[in-house]
């Protein structure tokens, strides 16, 4: 037979932190359990890791948690729990209480002489009729119960549901109201817009596309673009990865009074790897394939 | 994101404590509850967001943890620590569990915590941070990087020991190494 592992106070740390595998954290657990001063050191190392996590930076969660969270709180009202006062058992007094008195479990005091009353006799449907009541009562007290306690059960797991999709509206509609800050900021023509350029050199006409193929989704921010003539427009395009593959477009702009515009998540096949965008000059309603020259273009 | 050093933008402190807080949250007080959220929201939220490196995830931590608090604020036994502490601690654990999407431990809850701060004042709790922060900064570079890939990213000893090519055991007494000295630089 082994002997058992040392369990030293590094082991506890480790412990702590629930960096042990399963069988090697259920022996510490067992050790702790047993020893005193185990116990005691894993609550110092308890403390010193709350101390390390004040260590980290320090940031404010977003506004609209507190409101979820709030709404939550107020979903999930607490039963709180009523203080009943405590009734007296309601004795009588010894002097009071005839000779020869029986206490019933529910309290009623029934004189003994009741019970020694002899009961009449009876007939065979006299004897049973009774018994069939009480059986179809008690089946239909057990049915009933049954039905109530389905019920509730059924009721208890419609209320965990509703309170999840509750949950998850709240959350959608913090992520939706975010997402629309997102847009509205970048779409925003009021934005103040400011491209960084090295020394004084006039800013020149740039776009920046993000774009996640898997989603077919694309974001593309311009600046300093040139204003158009009317009947003109931008039109931006996707030059798909796979050899042949036909320029895709992906929507037309023009630019605001200051040289800005942005083409938000337009409708794009998804899964099409790409190669490079390009920028070029359109007629009004965009065209079905790019028009020389390309105006702007990254890989 | 923007980084605060948690000495602006603060809720004023409250003169209530931690467990007449938790008493009231018993009894189902919702502004209780408010209270307790202001008062260690920032701490809870900046763990889970360290550990998880994703605000969305950072904000399900936090739900979790105060909706724990809301549902049985006896998880907390006041006589374990403080609250504040507890707190940073479960946001750690918690945090780690969905790193690991492993469902949360009961156990690690249920934990004993020696600590002797008013984490509940917010000016003790910025001091202590204030300090914490200086003494880790002065440990040496294996000590705090150990400490943080184990506390923070939530590696095993194993797995650090594999990155960084020392011993197993030399892991491990970093570890403890960087925890003593914290709690040296408190007790003296």
């Amino acid at each position: 037979m082994s002997e058992p592992r040392r369990i030293t106070s590094e082991d506890l740390a480790l412990f702590a932190m629930q960096l042990l595998s399963k069988e090697e954290a259920a022996e510490v657990a067992a050790y702790v359990a047993l020893s005193t001063d185990a116990r005691r050191e894993l609550a110092e190392i308890q403390g010193d890791l709350a101390i390390y996590a004040h260590t980290v930076d320090v940031h404010s969660p977003p506004a609209q948690v507190r409101e979820r969270l709030m709404k939550q709180v107020a979903r999930e009202k607490k039963a709180v729990p009523i203080e009943r006062p405590v009734v007296a058992e309601a004795r009588v007094p010894e002097a009071a209480v005839p000779p020869g008195t029986i206490f019933t479990e529910s309290g009623a005091i029934v004189p003994s002489y009741v019970t020694e009353e002899i009961a009449p006799k009876r007939g065979i449907g006299s004897r049973v009729l009774p018994w069939v009541g009480w059986a179809l009562a008690a089946g239909l007290a057990l049915t009933a119960g049954k039905l109530y306690y389905e019920r509730e059960a059924m009721r208890e797991a419609m209320r965990g549901a509703m309170t999840a999709q509750a949950s998850t509206i709240d959350r959608l509609t913090a992520d939706v109201a975010a997402a629309r800050q997102v847009t509205d900021t970048m779409t925003d023509s009021s934005a103040m817009r400011v491209t960084l350029t090295k020394g004084k050199t006039a800013p020149a006409p740039q776009g920046k596309a993000t774009y996640v193929a898997s989603k077919g989704a694309l974001i593309f921010l311009a600046s300093n673009l040139e204003q158009l003539k009317p009947g003109k427009t931008y039109e931006l395009w996707l030059i798909p990865a796979e050899a042949g593959g036909s320029p895709i477009a992906a929507g037309t702009f023009r630019p605001d009074e200051r040289g800005n515009a942005s083409v938000i998540m337009p409708p794009l096949p998804k899964g099409v790897e790409a190669k490079a965008f390009g920028v070029t000059v359109e007629d009004e309603g965009g065209a079905t394939a790019p028009t020389p020259p390309i105006i702007l273009a990254g890989e | 994101m923007y980084r605060e050093t948690g000495l602006v933008n603060s809720p004023p402190p409250s003169a209530q404590d931690d467990a007449a807080l938790l008493a009231s949250v018993h009894r189902g007080d919702e502004s209780a509850m408010a209270s307790l959220f202001d008062r260690y929201s920032k701490i809870v939220y900046s763990v889970a967001l360290r550990v998880l490196r994703d605000p969305a995830s950072a904000e399900d931590v936090l739900q979790e943890v105060f909706m724990q608090i809301w549902r049985n604020p006896n998880s907390f036994v006041a006589t374990r620590g403080s609250l504040g502490g507890w707190l940073a601690v479960v946001a750690r654990n918690r945090s780690i569990d969905a790193l690991r999407r492993k469902r949360p431990s009961e156990q690690v809850d249920d934990m004993a915590l020696a600590s002797n701060y008013n984490l509940a004042d917010e000016a003790e709790r910025n001091s202590l941070m204030e300090k914490a922060r200086g003494v880790i900064r002065l440990l040496p570079m294996e000590q705090r990087k150990t400490l943080e890939m184990a506390f923070f990213d939530g590696l095993t000893h194993s797995e650090i020991a594999e990155m960084t090519g020392d011993p197993l055991g030399t892991v491990k007494t970093r570890i403890r190494s960087a925890l003593t000295s914290l709690r040296k630089a408190f007790t003296a």
